[in-house]
């Protein structure tokens, strides 16, 4: 074997990418060249010690530096949207002006003939008492006996444009006393669309040790490996502890764990 | 659950949606400044080096297509930053040295074992800043932060091979400075 092959396959052994031919094949070939076993058990017990590698944990103020970035960026990036109101009259001839001073004339003429001045408060008041609105049907379905109203009622919230703290308490509350398997799996669903917010993956970490279905408990782990969510190793090795559990979805969280990790 | 894979929140971020790059720092903070710190041993360094990572994202985030891996592509980005900041520090005629050791709390049950671990931990971390940082990089990248030697070889620019043998090469050349450091 050529050293540059032995160099690529020892690698490959080492993270686990060989199968279990190849691997078999790899141990023979070692058990039949002393030189190249030498090479390998060094090479091996060099790999192995970097398990023992620690690494501090970063400071408070490397996040709070990050978030006043990403805020800063985040207003900025606003700021650049809006149009530049005050520079366009600058740019205008005088023509354009005086025919803007015109339409502005004619649109005030109207607007008070037509008595509609109250016409834009209305329509945000309108746009504020239908989330309003949207709330307390959510909050309402979401308090049925029947299964299917309470579904309409996680549908509903998935229509909310920003995120509501009622109605995420209400789809964590869901999440962990709803008797249905289903409902339990579209909350999960309908507050994924909100991890990125401290609140809703804290409440789907402590839902974890309460669920007893191997559907939401497969569901939960592959969203907290989605999501990379570390806090959620502890609860899931709870959950392994469970004599109860599935064996399939054992597995599934013992996989989680050591990806998250 | 697919919009929230790395590649989905940096396409997001790439289009205007800047706020999901909170998401992904919440995810590879931990990870890149282990990156950093076990590179240079300077924790305070290390934080400054996560910031300017996370800033280029912002700047360069055009340049993600999304055909590759985030990861890649963010250590990608961590590698130019290190050695920017050490090329700096050389120009300024300003010394790198090791900091002291940060050790976790450990779990042992007697104080020699304690001593143990202080001791091989102490070792280690000796002989991986005696390697060369592009020798040190690759053993961190594959071993440590768990990318996938096709990732590695990307972040390199290198084939998926080279970085094999690249990782090998550096694992015996630590292996024999670690077994110097344990004659002594």
């Amino acid at each position: 074997m050529e050293k540059k092959n032995f160099e690529i396959l020892a690698m490959d052994y080492l993270s686990g990418k060989l199968s279990k031919a190849d691997r078999e094949g790899f141990e023979l070939f070692l058990s039949e060249n002393e030189a190249y076993r030498n090479q390998w058990e060094a090479v091996q017990t060099a790999w192995n010690n970097l398990d023992t590698l620690e690494t501090p944990e970063p400071s408070a103020k490397m996040d709070e530096r990050f978030f006043d970035m990403l805020h800063m960026e985040t207003s900025k990036n606003e700021t650049a949207k809006q149009p530049k109101f005050w520079s366009r009259p600058f740019h205008m001839t005088r023509l354009q002006l005086a025919f803007g001073m015109i339409l502005l004339m004619i649109g005030l003429g109207l607007g008070y003939f037509l008595n509609n001045s109250g016409a834009n408060v209305g329509q945000k008041v309108v746009s504020s008492d239908t989330e309003e609105v949207r709330q307390k049907l959510v909050l309402t379905l979401l308090g049925q006996p029947s299964a299917n109203q309470r579904l309409e009622g996680v549908s509903e919230a998935n229509k909310f444009s920003g995120v509501d703290e009622q109605v995420v308490n209400a789809l964590l509350l869901t999440l962990n006393h709803d008797d249905n398997v289903n409902v339990r799996l579209a909350a999960i669903e309908s507050l994924a669309n909100y991890a990125d917010h401290a609140i809703v993956r804290q409440g789907l970490v402590q839902s974890i040790p309460n669920q007893e279905s191997p559907i939401v408990q497969v569901t939960l782990a592959n969203l907290m490996l989605v999501l990379q969510e570390k806090k959620s190793v502890e609860p899931f090795k709870r959950l392994l502890k469970e004599k109860k559990l599935d064996t399939l979805v054992k597995k599934k969280i013992e996989h989680t764990i050591e990806s998250i990790i | 659950m697919e919009a929230l894979t790395d590649n989905a929140l940096m396409l997001k971020v790439r289009s205007g949606d800047i706020d999901k790059l909170g998401l992904l720092y919440e995810r590879h903070k931990r990870n890149l400044f282990g990156f950093f710190y076990n590179m240079s041993r300077d924790p305070h360094n290390s934080e400054d080096m996560v910031q300017t990572v996370f800033i280029r994202i912002l700047k360069y985030k055009h340049t993600f297509t999304g055909t590759g891996s985030f990861g890649a592509w963010m250590y990608k980005m961590a590698r130019n930053v290190y050695y920017d900041h050490f090329k700096k520090l050389s120009r300024n005629g300003t010394k790198q040295e090791l900091s002291q050791m940060h050790l976790k709390d450990v779990d042992v049950e007697s104080p020699e074992e304690l001593l143990y671990v202080e001791e091989t931990q102490y070792q280690l971390n000796t002989a991986l800043s005696r390697l060369s940082p592009k020798k040190r990089e690759v053993l961190l990248l594959c071993k440590y932060r768990g990318l996938k030697f096709s990732e590695v070889g990307e972040v390199l620019g290198c084939s998926e091979g080279a970085a094999k043998v690249k990782a090998h090469r550096a694992l015996q050349e630590l292996r024999i400075i670690f077994f110097e450091l344990e004659k002594r």
